[in-house]
């Protein structure tokens, strides 16, 4: 199969012609197993259906060929009507239709969305620091959005409904910090690392501090739910939120996906090529920062996802970037997926945050990797 | 290059050292004082160095003597204390980083690559500086992939991965690279270290037709300096950071220089190729 792929690249279209039949396999996968969560989804509940109920709901017609509808729970019912100047009022949706595309798809959504971030996420963080063991919160990301999570709960209570702007900036913060440690006529990956494992210690002591200024159970709990992710009650304004970064810097990580490639070479090979290394290792952290601030904010820090997706890929199609990014957006939304199945469904009626079960799942995976693999830590 | 025509570019280029302008040079380090964050002495302390065009020259000298920091220098990817860096006569920090690629490869003495990647992705790396940030690959870019990889003689490693290579099938892949980047000057630092002797040649000899074929101004770092007399038209000795002889093999390497430089006393005879026997034990 690599060898179909390699005459294919001497010969004509050279535009996709780093898609070879192993990346195509594990995207197929990938997708077969997002409809199969999501329908696992959207059929169960308090308002249980039938698998077959569920998949024409997912497909009602009534839906998915009326723009109005469409744009109505993409973009918000304002939004839409702006946009179309309609007046009038929607067409009415069966019960099973209004469950599914009000409550349940919905969440479906954003787990797709925060999963292919965190996974692009941790893949450009894993080729910036050239260390295979980083994720999107090793420069001080999910600290700096702890802390900020618990300041806004529990000093200014009155930001609350910004939370999810807050938490992403609380991250990118975070970062220019560690970024701004590290940074001596020029910064190194093992500096970058460092910092951010300080800024990390010294953020979360805060946060833990933070806690004992809790005065009420709810307010813990909310504060929990943020700090290790979670979908709970999660609809369309999370997707409405959480999908222009996301195309954003998906976008960016696809077409940076070649610069990825020479900061692999090395750091002195990268530049004798006329790579502006300090430039794009910076820029591409951006677009990373960008990338689990848009998973964080709708879902708060879930945690393992930006670090076993890139893993489990990289085996499966190498460490070309252009495939791992791309294996990265199908991965990453399978695993968030399922595990939010669980998440939501393994205790019912108690929901468990997702990033318990990603957590759960992800660490024995990555001791199965580390003694499976002899020279884990290079890229 | 014959002989005569050596004696005419050592003169011009003596020429060009007392001030006369003079394209004889393709590099040329002016007045260098070099130094690490780290070190509290410079490193390199050099009046003047010039890598001749169309030729090979050899930068020897023993461990320490500044050979790869006066490399990195010349390679833009260290920045003089003092002193400035001339390309084709123009000083190398005015030059775009990408436009500075296409002109200058340099080989640095360890690299590394994730294994996974075949020799032929690597040397594609090697067009980077060609491509602009949302262009493909496009002919002159498998053009010149082909040509490197039929120069390092590497067509047959091209589905490799790099981890499965040995290291002188490694090193000659990252030649490949190099060569891929398709500029008229090279630098390599140490490319024949840890090598075996089959491989140490065909690197010395991929540097040579490069040089013959295409006229690459070629500087290179070299350990073995009876391997450097033999493949360079020039020699650069270094000595604690200075420029000890400057010229032809034939002038720089004598019995002299082993004992001042490489504290070694040596019989140095032509016959015709370079030969350098140690008179007694160290």
């Amino acid at each position: 199969m690599a060898g179909d792929a390699r005459t294919n690249r001497l010969g004509g279209a050279r535009l996709f012609d780093w898609v070879d039949a192993t990346l195509v396999s594990v995207c197929l996968v990938s997708v077969g197993l997002v409809v199969l969560g999501g329908l696992v989804q959207v059929s169960f509940g308090t308002y249980t259906m039938t698998l077959e109920q569920a998949w024409r709901a997912v497909l009602d017609p009534i839906v998915l060929f009326d723009p109005h509808w469409l744009l109505n729970f993409f973009v918000g019912e304002g939004l839409m009507r702006t946009l179309t100047g309609f007046e009038g009022t929607l067409t009415e949706l069966p019960t099973t239709t209004l469950v599914v595309w009000n409550i349940r798809l919905p969440r479906v959504l954003v787990g797709i969305l925060v999963g292919a971030n965190l996974a692009v996420s941790g893949a450009i963080f894993q080729a910036v620091t050239r260390n295979e063991l980083a994720s999107p919160y090793i420069l001080g990301v999910s600290s700096g959005a702890g802390l900020a999570i618990l300041l806004t709960l529990v000093v200014f209570s009155g930001l609350a409904p910004f939370l999810p702007l807050i938490a992403a900036g609380g991250g990118a913060v975070a970062f220019l910090i560690v970024y701004g440690i590290a940074w001596q006529n020029g910064t190194s990956p093992v500096r970058l690392v460092l910092a951010g494992v300080i800024v990390s210690t010294i953020f979360q002591s805060l946060q833990t501090g933070l806690f004992f200024f809790a005065n009420d159970l709810a307010v813990v709990q909310s504060a929990i739910a943020w700090t290790t992710g979670s979908l709970t009650g999660v609809d369309w304004q999370q997707v409405r939120l959480a999908l222009p970064s996301t195309t954003l810097a998906v976008a960016l990580a696809v077409l940076g996906a070649r610069q990825l490639n020479v900061l692999l070479l090395g750091e002195q090979t990268a530049r004798s090529l006329g790579m502006s290394v300090e430039r794009t290792r910076f820029l591409l952290s951006g677009v990373a920062i960008l990338a689990a601030s848009a998973a964080i904010a709708v879902a708060g820090i879930v945690g393992f996802v930006g670090l076993i997706v890139p893993h489990v890929v990289r085996n499966l199609v190498g460490s070309d970037y252009k495939r791992l990014v791309v294996g990265c957006l199908f991965v990453g939304p399978a695993l968030m997926v399922l595990a939010d199945v669980g998440a939501r469904l393994a205790m019912a009626p108690t929901q468990i945050p997702v990033g318990i079960v990603t957590g759960l799942v992800g660490g024995p995976y990555f001791l199965y990797l580390m003694r499976r693999q002899q020279n884990l830590g290079d890229v | 290059m014959s002989e005569s025509n050596h004696e005419n570019d050592h003169e011009r280029i003596e020429r060009a050292r007392n001030g006369e302008a003079d394209d004889a040079s393709a590099l040329v380090g002016d007045g260098l004082t070099l130094s690490y964050s780290t070190s509290e002495r410079p490193v390199v302390e050099c009046d003047r160095i010039d890598i001749p065009r169309g030729e090979i020259t050899a930068l020897v000298g023993p461990n320490g003597s500044g050979k790869s920091t006066l490399l990195k220098a010349l390679s833009k990817q260290l920045a003089p204390d003092t002193g400035r860096v001339l390309l084709d006569g123009r000083a190398v920090h005015e030059y775009d980083d990408k436009e500075f690629a296409r002109e200058l490869g340099l080989l640095s003495q360890e690299n590394e690559s994730p294994g996974s990647i075949t020799v032929e992705e690597l040397v594609y790396h090697g067009r980077y500086p060609h491509r602009g940030f949302f262009e493909q690959v496009g002919e002159a870019d498998h053009r010149a992939v082909e040509r490197a990889i039929e120069l390092a003689g590497v067509d047959h490693l091209r589905e490799q991965t790099v981890g499965n290579l040995s290291g002188g099938q490694k090193q000659l892949a990252w030649i490949a690279m190099v060569l891929a980047q398709d500029t008229d000057v090279l630098l390599l630092d140490e490319p024949t270290t840890y090598l075996d002797l089959h491989h140490q040649l065909r690197v010395m000899e991929t540097v040579q037709q490069l040089n013959e074929r295409r006229g690459v101004t070629v500087a290179v770092v070299l350990h073995d300096i009876a391997q450097a007399a033999r493949f360079a038209d020039y020699l650069v000795a270094l000595q604690d950071g200075e420029v000890y002889d400057w010229g032809p093999p034939r002038e720089v390497v004598t019995e002299e220089l082993l004992a001042d430089v490489f504290r070694v006393e040596a019989a140095v005879s032509y016959t015709p190729d370079p030969e350098i026997v140690p008179k007694h034990s160290l």
